[in-house]
């Protein structure tokens, strides 16, 4: 690993200063999975490593009528939190399938999302959520919805000297349902080949039918982003969900999905995948206890 | 030298005693707790960190070579190149040296290399080395390379075959004109590899004498001691090697690779200690993997269920040199010909060189490949037939004491009894019933079916090279600790303290009375390896043989201090006694007598054993090239996503003949353990190669299960006590992973109904196959 300046400030305000100061040549450390990586392979050479970890702020999660998810909590943290379990299932759901207890003791929630992989699994159930990044700088603040904080593989919507401070997550009213499915190679330790996250806002349109009042699709490792499968999410929207409606949607995502051939899977398969879980997590919703 | 002939096999009248006892391995603690010194912890005073600049390309001439800028930098101690530091010709094929001078073959090979004060310096001086290269066409593909006007790996070889391997018995041309049901299909197995846990590592220090100590992962000691001596012109007798606590090898270690004559010339060029250890990174692009097969075989039986022929035509990839691994053949044509009662086979393998990285020996020499495409198309011959897998298997099983054609001469045999155990096991009525409500799950999508694959195995050494041999010394000093000195090597299979239970048994002392010393060339006498799953089976009946020996001195000496010949003695638990009045002497009193008196000696025995096996024929490969042979059958369980492919493998029945289980604990431990690797063979393993690059040189992606992958293991033992092996044992080293892909594949067809030829069976794959069957019902071949 080339040398580096190591900071350890201990506000939000000092942090982005130094980061403000350091421009494209300082990196944030959260639990450093994902950049000591990068940089012990010689991917990344930053000049100044700007440690978050002492900075308090950033590991407050709390519910004030919306949930408050602090960028630096660990996907551990999640794991074991009330509020995800009772609320947000889905997130506690999602971060124990990520990587292995080891690694998911230092990841946090902040460092999947800032690093922007498409495959990050954290992001697809949150942007199904409805979740808003909520963004520090040196001297603003601004607050995004996460579907537009990712710019490209690796690419986030922060400047020099921002930092993603917290994750805003609205409380689900009752009838709202949310899954994420990833297919993975492994049962553990894997990057996800294809990834589903569908959240729904229903309501009993007759005896056994559930209809759609609100819904998302948002697809991970299947574009250069996570993506949300707008025109599947539109036919569905609105409307009663059927066996019929349910397919069509699948198929429309799949065709909004925007694969590549990797390692870890060839575009068909992967768009073959978008429509399976895409199918199987709202055919799932036609019989959620309402 | 002792005399002895054979120790007992379990069947006759000794008493148990530790033989067969769970007790755990004498290093467990030390290695539980971090205590152990592996060879990465190993550091001497004022040593250097080596590193190998890589060529990165896959075939090239060598322009020019500028190592200026990295001489300069500060804490550079020495750069060496193929220019200013040639080396000599060595390796399996002699077609390899440390430092490529002129060309090089593949994107490994080593150009330059550095040692440094520390890590980060000597990275930073290779990339300030400049090298220029006139590149060359290259060969990929081996069957491209056997094309006339291919571009020609080595210069002095007359062409990119390395050898053909043509086997046959019976006459298998004819055998499929005459046979009632034929099955035929092209096989595709990929790149894997060992995934140690240690990586491998050297290091190298001359004394002020100017001789040579190489610490290093070696599985073979001293052909390491041979092949350095070779590749650098140093007398074998001036270089000693070291084995300290390794982490796993898997045949990794049984080439000599260039980077050890390398860290010996950084140190020659430096008068310093030097290093190598090997990233993870190196180790996955720098040793040698398990070669891929490209494979065509039919099998046919005649309509009564009698297997009746076999044939195939194997292509192997050798990569840019030759290693150990080009003699997997051997092993392979030895599934074909002898896995059953085969009446005619045919085998035929081309080693080929390409411009791939080179390719080598893992877990199973050859073994897992075979057995992959022969039992799948025994399952296909029995579907054929309209005959239960099972009773197919049962009916044409090898048996105890005969000899096959090829000239494997069959004592101990236990494998019908290890299919009836898997397949009671694993529920086999239940498929034999054809229900079709056998296939169902809780889940739509999802299928569920059961497989079996069986395996024959070298299980009393592999004669593969002109000495089979291990030797071993027993001393007893005056406490009465007896010190086992063995030729084998421990690589974390548990062996020495199967061969320490062996050596208590045959002394009647206690096993914590035994210290096992196996790491030093300048200790331990002549072994040829560890390998073939021959560590306990050879060096245990060394081992028994030099007890005996010891265990004769002490008893003639008690005789005399007791007064009654030796055979009224015996000795049990630290005590030499008279068996009928019960009369006794401490054993270490013994040893202190014979210690103190005048004209005194000491108590030493020595054993050595070489199994009585041939070396195959060079022209027909046929001979008994092992004393015993291993059985198994592995049943799973599996269920099938049918709209992901996604294969989930529930439990696996693992039935082993081991002979005689030394330590069953032991026993279960590796075919655990070889059920893992097997488990990742079949479903997820794979090296992905593209133009002699590896794109995937990470645990992330190169996915060996985890223990959430695994399926419940149920292994059973199965004792046959075998008559050659110590105390009845058989080797069991290796086939723990070899039968795993084919029963998998067999399960997904039971599942599906679709073949899988191709591994790793990745739920893409299986996904494809399912929907080309679907399409095409009639056909069952994989896109
Ligand atoms: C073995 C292994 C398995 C893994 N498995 C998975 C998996 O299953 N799924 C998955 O999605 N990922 C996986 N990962 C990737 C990684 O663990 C996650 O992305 C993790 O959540 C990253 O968090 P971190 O705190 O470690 O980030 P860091 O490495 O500390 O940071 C990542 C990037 O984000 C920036 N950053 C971090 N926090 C902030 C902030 N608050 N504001 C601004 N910038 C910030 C950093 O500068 C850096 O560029 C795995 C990694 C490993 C090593």
């Amino acid at each position: 690993m080339k040398p580096f300046e190591f900071f350890k400030p201990a506000t939000i305000g000092d942090a982005s200063k130094i980061l403000a100061d350091y421009g494209r040549e300082g990196r944030a450390l959260a639990g450093g999975t994902d950049l000591l990586i990068r940089m012990k392979r010689g991917q990344w050479t930053p000049r100044a490593v700007v440690s978050l970890n002492r900075i308090a702020a950033l590991r407050a999660m709390e519910m004030n009528g919306e949930l408050q998810l602090g960028a630096r909590v660990t996907l551990g943290e999640i794991i074991r939190s009330a509020e995800a379990r009772g609320q947000f299932p889905v997130l506690a759901r999602t971060a124990s399938k990520m990587a292995g207890v080891q690694v998911r003791s230092l990841a946090t929630v902040g460092g999947n999302l800032c690093n922007a992989s498409p495959s990050a699994d954290m992001a697809p159930p949150l942007i199904a959520l409805g979740a808003r990044a909520d963004i520090a700088g040196r001297d603003h603040e601004r607050i995004l919805p996460l579907e537009d904080f990712f710019v490209g593989p690796g690419q986030n919507a922060l400047v020099p000297g921002e930092i993603l401070r917290a994750i805003f997550i609205p409380r689900p009213a009752d009838g709202f349902f949310c899954s994420y499915v990833k297919l993975e190679h492994r049962e553990a330790m894997d990057i996800a080949i294809a990834g589903v996250a569908v959240s729904a806002q229903l309501a009993k349109s007759a005896a056994e039918i559930r209809n759609c009042l609100d819904v998302r699709i948002v697809l991970g490792a299947v574009a250069p982003v996570p993506r949300r499968a707008k025109r599947a999410e539109e036919i569905l929207r609105g409307n009663d969900l059927t066996r019929e409606r349910i397919q069509e949607a699948a198929r429309l995502a799949a065709s909004e999905a925007q694969p590549i051939d990797d390692v870890r899977g060839s575009a068909w398969y992967r768009r073959q995948m978008i429509e399976v879980l895409t199918r199987r997590q709202l055919l799932a919703l036609m019989t959620a206890p309402l | 030298m002792s005399d002895a002939t054979k120790p007992p096999n379990g069947s006759g009248s000794q008493s148990p005693g530790i033989i067969g006892k769970r007790v755990p391995k004498l290093d467990a603690l030390d290695k539980a707790t971090g205590r152990a010194q592996y060879g990465h912890d190993v550091t001497l005073p004022g040593m250097l960190v080596g590193k190998i600049l890589y060529a990165n390309v896959p075939h090239a001439r060598i322009v020019s070579v500028d190592i200026a800028r990295a001489q300069k930098l500060r804490g550079v101690r020495a750069v060496i190149t193929g220019a200013n530091n040639p080396g000599r010709k060595f390796g399996y094929g002699t077609d390899n040296t440390p430092l490529k001078g002129d060309k090089v073959r593949c994107r490994r090979d080593e150009v330059a290399a550095v040692a440094a004060v520390d890590e980060d310096t000597a990275n930073e001086a290779l990339e300030l080395i400049r090298v220029e290269y006139d590149e060359l066409p290259a060969v990929f593909d081996p069957r491209a390379a056997l094309v006339e006007g291919a571009p020609k790996i080595h210069h002095d070889k007359p062409s990119n075959l390395f050898t053909r391997y043509d086997y046959s018995h019976g006459d298998a041309e004819r055998a499929f004109d005459s046979a009632d049901v034929v099955v035929e299909g092209d096989f595709d197995l990929p790149y894997v590899t060992h995934s140690a846990m240690e990586t491998a590592f050297c290091l190298a220090a001359f004394d002020l004498q100017g001789h040579l100590t190489v610490w290093s992962t070696t599985q073979i000691p001293f052909l390491l001691q041979r092949d350095l001596s070779e590749a650098l012109g140093i007398p074998g007798r001036e270089i000693r090697v070291i084995q300290p606590t390794i982490g796993g090898s898997f045949g990794r270690g049984l080439d000599v690779y260039p980077f050890e004559p390398i860290t010996v010339q950084l140190a020659q060029a430096t008068g310093k200690p030097v290093r190598i250890s090997f990233s993870r990174t190196e180790e996955f692009f720098a040793s040698a993997h398990r070669q891929p097969a490209i494979v065509r075989m039919r099998s046919a039986a005649r309509h009564d269920g009698t297997l009746w022929a076999r044939e195939a035509r194997l292509v192997l990839d050798a990569g840019a040199y030759i290693s150990w691994g080009a003699v997997t053949p051997l092993v392979m044509m030895e599934t074909v010909a002898s896995l059953y009662r085969v009446p005619h086979a045919k085998f035929v393998a081309d080693v080929v060189y390409t411009n791939n990285l080179p390719t080598g020996a893992m877990r199973g020499y050859g073994n897992p490949q075979s057995t992959f495409f022969t039992e799948v198309q025994m399952d296909e011959l029995a579907e054929k037939l309209g005959m239960d897998p099972v009773e197919f298997r049962l009916k044409n099983a090898n048996q105890p004491n005969e000899e096959t054609p090829q000239g494997l001469k069959i004592t101990s045999c236990g494998l019908r009894e290890c299919i009836t155990e898997a397949a009671q096991r694993i529920g086999w009525e239940s498929r034999a019933a054809t229900d079709e409500r056998r296939f169902e799950t809780d889940e739509p999508h999802v299928r569920r079916g059961v497989g079996i694959a069986c395996t024959l195995n070298v299980g009393g050494g592999a004669r593969i090279y002109r000495s089979d041999g291990c030797g071993a010394t027993v001393k007893v000093d005056d406490f009465g600790r007896v010190t086992l000195v063995t030729g084998s090597t421990e690589i974390g299979q548990g062996s020495e303290t199967a061969l320490a239970q062996i050596v208590a048994e045959a002394m009647g002392v206690r096993l914590e009375d035994v210290t096992v010393i196996n790491s030093d060339t300048s200790v331990k006498p002549w072994d040829v390896g560890v390998h073939a799953s021959r560590t306990t089976f050879i060096a245990g009946n060394a081992a028994w043989r030099a007890a005996q020996d010891a265990k004769r001195q002490i008893l003639a000496h008690a005789a005399q201090m007791l007064n009654v010949s030796a055979d009224a003695l015996e000795i049990g638990d630290r005590i030499v006694r008279v068996k009928d009045d019960g009369r006794q002497v401490a054993f270490d009193k013994v040893v202190r007598a014979l210690h103190y008196r005048e004209g005194g000696t000491f108590v030493i025995g020595t054993g050595w054993y070489d199994p009585p096996t041939q070396l195959v024929d060079k022209d027909t490969y046929k001979g008994n090239i092992s004393a015993a042979f291993g059985f198994g059958a592995q049943a799973v369980e599996v269920l099938v996503d049918m709209e992901t492919g996604k294969v989930r493998v529930l439990r696996l029945v693992a039935a082993h003949d081991v002979g005689r289980a030394i330590n069953p604990m032991y026993c279960e431990g590796q075919i655990e353990g070889g059920v893992q690797m097997g488990v990742g063979y079949a479903l997820t393993e794979e090296l992905l190669v593209r133009d002699g690059q590896i794109l995937n040189p990470t645990f992330l992606d190169y996915r060996v299960p985890t223990a959430l992958d695994m399926p419940e293991i149920e292994t059973v033992l199965i004792e046959t006590a075998d008559p050659e092996g110590p105390f009845g044992a058989k080797g069991v080293g290796e086939m723990g992973g070899t039968p795993t892909a084919a029963a998998i594949a067999n399960a997904i067809f039971d599942a599906t109904g679709v073949r899988l030829r191709r591994l790793p069976m990745t739920g893409e794959r299986v996904l494809a196959a399912i929907i080309k069957g679907e399409s095409n019902a009639a056909s069952q071949t994989e896109p």
